[in-house]
Parts: C-alpha cells; sequence; structure tokens
C-alpha cells in the first residue's frame, strides 16, 4: 500500500515522468529551435508563399488588380524563348566552368601535397585569396586590366581587341577556385601515406598512384564541390559569398530572373521562373546524389546511421 | 671482388642522378608554381598602377604602361610639354613652344640661345616625353566623392551585430545537431542542408513583402539585414557540427558526471576545443556581410546614409566608369577583407576543411 502511495504521490508530483532519452530530446531541440523558427519563418514559408504568387499575375506597380492565373506563369515560360535560353545559359555556364576550374583546382592541390614545395601556406593563401575579393572589386579590376591586357598581349600580337565580357567568365572562375581548391587539398592530405606506399611497392608509377588511389580517395571532396559548384551556377552561395555586381549576375537565370523582378515589376511571372530554376536545380542535385553511389567512395565507419 | 665493386659503384651512380633528378624536380615545381602564381595575381599589380595613374595618361595611347606625367619645360613664364622631335641628327627632346597645324617652333632646353627652332611636321603625331610620377590624386578624388568612414561605420556595425547573432544561434543549434539523440533528427538535418540550395531568389520577395510597410515595416532599416542572422545559418551550422561532432564524447561524459548541464558542456568543454572552427565561422560570416551588395541595395535604397560599403561604392562607380577610378574602388573594397584574411591565415585555411561528406 504504501508504496503504491508513494508512487501515486511522485506521480503527482511530476506528472509527466520523462525518460532520459525524451528529455535529451527536449532539449536538444531547444538548442536547435533558432534555426527551425527562423527556417518556418525565414525558408519554407517564403517558399510556399512564392509558390502561391507563382499563380497570380501579380505586378509590384498594381498589387489591387491581381488575379489567380492557375499554371499561366508556368505555361508562359515554355513560351518564353528567352527564359529558355538563360536556362539553358546556366546549365552550359555549369558545364563550362566547372571542368575547368576542378581540373586546375586538382592539378594545384596534387602539386601542394609535394613536400618538395617551398612556402606552401603563404602560397595557400595567395591563391585562397582571389576568392574572397569582393565581386565588385573583381568586376573593377577584369574592366580597368582590359586597357593593359590590350597594350601589352593583344595589340604587340595583333590580336582584335578583348569585346565586353567575354574573358570575365573564365577569369571569375579561376578567382573563384579557394574553396574548391581548399577541400579537394585537405581531401588529398588525409589520405593516408600507408596506402601510397603499398601502391609503390607493387610498382604503381605516380600516374597511377594519382588516378587509381588519389581519384578515388578524394572523390567526396569532389562530389562535395560539384554540388557547391551546381549551386552557384544557379545562383545560391556556399561557403563564400562574394555579393553581386549590381543586377549583373554570373548565372544568366539569375540575372534574368532579377530582370523580370525588378525592371518589368512581373513577380508573379518571377516567382515562376524561380520556382523552375529551382526544381531543374534540385533534379540535378538528386541525379548526383543518385551517381555518387557509383563513383564516390564512402568509408565505412561508424557514420552508416547518419545523412 | 668484381661483384662486390661494380654494384657499389652503381649505387653511387645511380644515387647521385637521383639527388640531380630531386633537385631538378624541386627546383620545377617551385619555378612553375612561382610563375602559376604570378600570372594567376597578375591582374593585382596593374590595379595598384592603375590607381596611382593621372587620368590623362590613359588618353595618350602611346603613353608608358607606369604612372607617370609628361616631362615638362619652363620658358618664359610658362610650362611647356617635351615631345621626341625627328631630325637630322636624329630624336631630339624639345618643347613646344608655338604649335601650328604644318609646321611649329620649338626650344631646345639644352640649347637656350638658339631660341624657337622652327620644325617642318604636325606635332600631334609626335611622342610626348614622360617621366615616372605616381599620384594619389585618384584617391584624393574618390575620398572627396564617396564618404567612405561613413559607410566603413555602417558595415562595421552591421558586421558585429550580426556577428553576434550568428555565432550563438550557430553554435547553439550546431551543438543541438551534434550531440543529442532526437528522433528524427536525420531529416532535420538534411531539411538544413537542402536549404543551402535554395537560390536566393525565390525567397526575395515574400520576404521583402515581410520586411516592407504591409507587415514589419523595416524597410530603409539595417533590420532586414541583422535580424535573419539570428536564427543561424545553414552553412555555418554546417561547419561547425563537423567539428563539434570530432571532439571526443568522453568529455561530455565526465562533466556530466561532475553535474554539469548541456550548456555547462558546451560552454566549458566544447568551445574551448573549438576556437578555431569558431574564428573561421566568424570570418566567412564578415566576409558575407562585407561584401552583401543584394540586400543592401533592396532595403537600404531609401536611406543612403545608412548604406554598406560594397554596393555605395560599386553604384558610386559606375558614373566614373575610367580605368583608375575603377581600380581606385576594388582597391578600397578589396584591402580590408584581405588584411583580415593575411592576419588569421592559420585558421582560416586550417578549418575550411570538410574531411568526411556524409551521406
Amino acid at each position: 500500500m504504501d508504496a503504491v502511495n508513494e508512487s501515486k504521490l511522485l506521480m503527482k508530483i511530476r506528472p509527466k515522468k520523462l525518460t532520459r532519452l525524451q528529455q535529451e530530446a527536449r532539449i536538444g531541440l531547444l538548442f536547435l529551435s533558432p534555426w527551425i523558427i527562423g527556417f518556418v519563418v525565414l525558408k519554407a514559408l517564403p517558399i510556399l508563399a512564392a509558390f502561391i504568387l507563382s499563380l497570380t499575375d501579380f505586378h509590384m506597380l498594381t498589387p489591387e488588380a491581381t488575379k489567380f492565373i492557375g499554371l499561366g506563369n508556368y505555361l508562359h515560360f515554355f513560351r518564353d524563348a528567352e527564359a529558355g535560353s538563360n536556362l539553358f545559359g546556366s546549365l552550359s555556364y555549369f558545364l563550362l566552368t566547372v571542368p575547368l576550374e576542378m581540373i586546375v583546382a586538382l592539378v594545384l592541390a596534387a602539386l601542394f601535397t609535394s613536400e618538395r614545395l617551398k612556402n606552401r601556406r603563404f602560397s595557400q593563401t595567395l591563391i585562397f585569396m582571389t576568392s574572397i575579393i569582393p565581386a565588385t572589386s573583381i568586376f573593377f579590376i577584369f574592366l580597368g586590366s582590359l586597357q593593359y591586357a590590350d597594350q601589352l598581349i593583344f595589340r604587340p600580337l595583333n590580336l582584335p581587341p578583348i569585346q565586353g565580357f567575354g574573358l570575365l567568365l573564365p577569369f571569375m572562375t579561376l578567382w573563384s577556385i579557394g574553396p574548391g581548391f581548399l577541400i579537394i587539398y585537405s581531401a588529398m592530405e588525409s589520405v593516408s601515406r600507408e596506402i601510397y606506399e603499398a601502391a609503390r611497392v607493387d610498382g604503381a608509377g605516380p600516374f597511377a598512384r594519382f588516378v587509381f588511389i588519389t581519384l578515388p580517395m578524394i572523390s567526396p571532396a569532389i562530389f562535395f564541390t560539384l554540388v557547391i559548384n551546381l549551386t552557384g551556377a544557379f545562383g545560391g552561395a556556399v561557403l563564400l559569398d562574394r555579393g553581386y555586381i549590381l543586377n549583373f549576375s554570373l548565372s544568366p537565370m539569375e540575372s534574368y530572373i532579377n530582370n523580370v523582378m525588378f525592371q518589368q515589376t512581373d513577380l508573379g511571372y518571377a516567382s515562376a521562373l524561380a520556382w523552375i530554376t529551382f526544381a531543374v536545380m534540385i533534379s540535378l542535385t538528386i541525379f548526383l546524389f543518385r551517381s555518387a553511389k557509383r563513383w564516390v567512395y564512402f568509408p565505412e565507419e561508424d557514420e552508416v546511421n547518419e545523412i | 671482388m668484381r661483384f662486390n665493386r661494380k654494384p657499389s659503384r652503381g649505387r653511387d651512380a645511380s644515387r647521385l642522378t637521383l639527388r640531380l633528378w630531386d633537385f631538378t624536380g624541386t627546383a620545377m615545381l617551385n619555378l612553375f608554381m612561382f610563375l602559376f602564381l604570378i600570372a594567376y595575381l597578375s591582374p593585382l599589380p596593374f590595379m595598384v598602377i592603375a590607381s596611382l595613374t593621372p587620368h590623362d595618361q590613359f588618353l595618350d595611347p602611346n603613353a608608358p604602361i607606369l604612372p607617370s606625367k609628361r616631362v615638362k619645360f619652363n620658358y618664359e613664364g610658362k610650362d611647356r610639354i617635351v615631345y621626341q622631335v625627328p631630325t637630322d641628327q636624329g630624336i631630339k627632346h624639345w618643347a613646344l613652344y608655338k604649335p601650328s597645324r604644318q609646321s611649329s617652333q620649338f626650344i631646345d632646353p639644352e640649347n637656350l640661345q638658339a631660341g624657337p627652332i622652327l620644325w617642318q611636321g604636325q606635332w600631334r603625331t609626335l611622342k610626348a616625353d614622360y617621366e615616372f610620377a605616381p599620384t594619389l590624386d585618384n584617391f584624393k578624388d574618390f575620398f572627396a566623392i564617396a564618404q567612405i568612414p561613413l559607410y566603413l561605420k555602417n558595415t562595421i556595425i552591421v558586421a558585429l551585430i550580426s556577428e553576434i547573432g550568428v555565432l550563438f544561434s550557430s553554435i547553439a543549434v550546431a551543438y543541438g545537431f551534434s550531440r543529442f539523440r532526437i528522433p528524427g533528427i536525420k531529416y532535420i538535418f538534411f531539411l538544413l542542408i537542402a536549404t543551402i540550395m535554395i537560390p536566393s531568389n525565390i525567397t526575395l520577395v515574400p520576404t521583402y513583402f515581410l520586411y516592407s510597410g504591409h507587415m514589419l515595416n523595416w524597410i530603409g532599416t539595417w533590420l532586414p539585414l541583422i535580424v535573419p542572422h539570428f536564427f543561424g545559418s545553414a552553412v555555418l551550422i554546417f561547419l561547425l557540427r563537423q567539428n563539434f561532432k570530432s571532439i571526443p564524447r568522453d568529455l561530455d561524459e565526465a562533466a556530466m558526471l561532475d553535474g554539469a548541464g548541456p550548456l555547462r558542456i558546451l560552454i566549458s568543454v566544447i568551445l574551448p576545443q573549438s576556437i578555431p572552427v569558431v574564428t573561421t565561422v566568424a570570418l566567412l560570416h564578415f566576409f558575407y556581410i562585407w561584401n552583401e551588395t543584394r540586400l543592401s541595395s533592396l532595403y537600404l535604397g531609401i536611406s543612403p546614409h545608412l548604406q554598406m560599403i560594397s554596393f555605395a561604392v560599386q553604384r558610386n562607380q559606375t558614373y566614373f566608369f575610367t580605368p583608375e577610378a575603377l581600380m581606385v574602388g576594388a582597391m578600397v573594397v578589396m584591402v580590408i577583407p584581405v588584411i583580415v584574411l593575411f592576419l588569421s591565415q592559420r585558421f582560416f585555411m586550417q578549418d575550411m576543411i570538410i574531411t568526411q561528406i556524409e551521406k
């Protein structure tokens, strides 16, 4: 009797006695709460609102005339040749710049793993430095350097002068290899020396060691860099955001959306375009993740039950 | 004997060649890296040169590359430009005295007694003499027009306040992700990664509406640039979580046995071991605020006195599209991030490392 009473009393004092796990989960959620609130208010709801907006013909200057037009904006996209070519432009931007960036970053990282290189830390900082230079400065440096390039290279070689932004793209790409280079380099550094030694004993040359050991071992880093670049090509920014150059973005689709949004003030259509871009990007990302199972090496450690 | 000697000599020789190869390889590698860095960073010296160059020099196609000014010679109280004049006795450096279309009068600075010399030919086709003379006038003009101290102050205030917010919230959230067993946390973390990939365009219109006079009325203030950071930043949370996870749990458990609560563990166990990554994250956020142009153009457009440095300089420079003005603007905007990077390279270069990509 006493024991039962005592337990009833305890139940009254602590009506819901949480198990340790439940308590841990509660405290954990408390720590997560800033991000969860921010996610709901600043990401999830705006994305939903953008979707609803994309079903209307909302114009910034005439909000009272807004009508629900269903999928009209999405259908308009298929008739809008300019939007299509800009989306294609973003894709080809990804396909052009990413190989260039990856190859340069890979070669540089491979060179930097050699202990014979002097002043490695300083050179790395120099290479990384160009990636933190604000877009504003890069744009100005590019335009201002055109004159010198003309005077020193193009005129003596009798080449036609540089037209517009033709060289801006490769220039920007090369000057943004910092994060990718660093990720790939640190992955290369973490490959254990024993594997290389074993391969050397088995008679593998430097090239074979690079192709058959280094590349597979650093494939997670390559994969991560690919995802970063994909996001960058469609107007997201991972790790380093260097800002924008006025309304001009290097991602064609993004500039086009900006144009529809701010010049034509057609917010409904702009939202629809943003959603289409997002959908294309997500499907490409899912494709990348699916393909990752074939070529990315995941170490079998205790990380199995994690994402 | 014979077997003993030959291989040893051969080994010596091969060791020598090996060392020679080694040396050549090292030299080649370092030379290659040196040349690569020179080519890679070559626009930067041009930036410095152009910013010190007077504007007139860009108009003269025959002008030298380095910043310089025209050589002048004072004659009869007036400065006269010195030209390279081709004569029968070779090229003479004469000052232009009386220009006219077909023939002009020149003064020979070394032979003043001769007086004005008549020279047949068009003086406009002559090359002017230049001497090396860098000028700071471009910077003076720039600082006279752009209120750099004001923009600098604005940027630093916004950076500091949002830095506090983003560090507090991101550290707390990363701690939550790395140390607690929460049902479904896998999916919440996946959601976090997914938000990194959401293009900013898609949320731009609804968030603008949220901050506009219809709801919060924050347009023309710094709040839209600061407050979102108090909810954490997905990329920074990701980086911090990676690092927190690598700290062994034994330390937590020891502290827990001593009666420390979760917050106590975060402050006295986790954070002291994560100073490098926290510094990295703080720097990343600083660069983000420094480079920010889109939100400041959108929300601060109506209050120029609150404007941030990147956008203000960018807008300013679009009116002065000359090479030297552009380069001055570029230098002003990039100099502080670059200094910060070099001061912090030890932390920064080591902890932007994502070793394990989990799936």
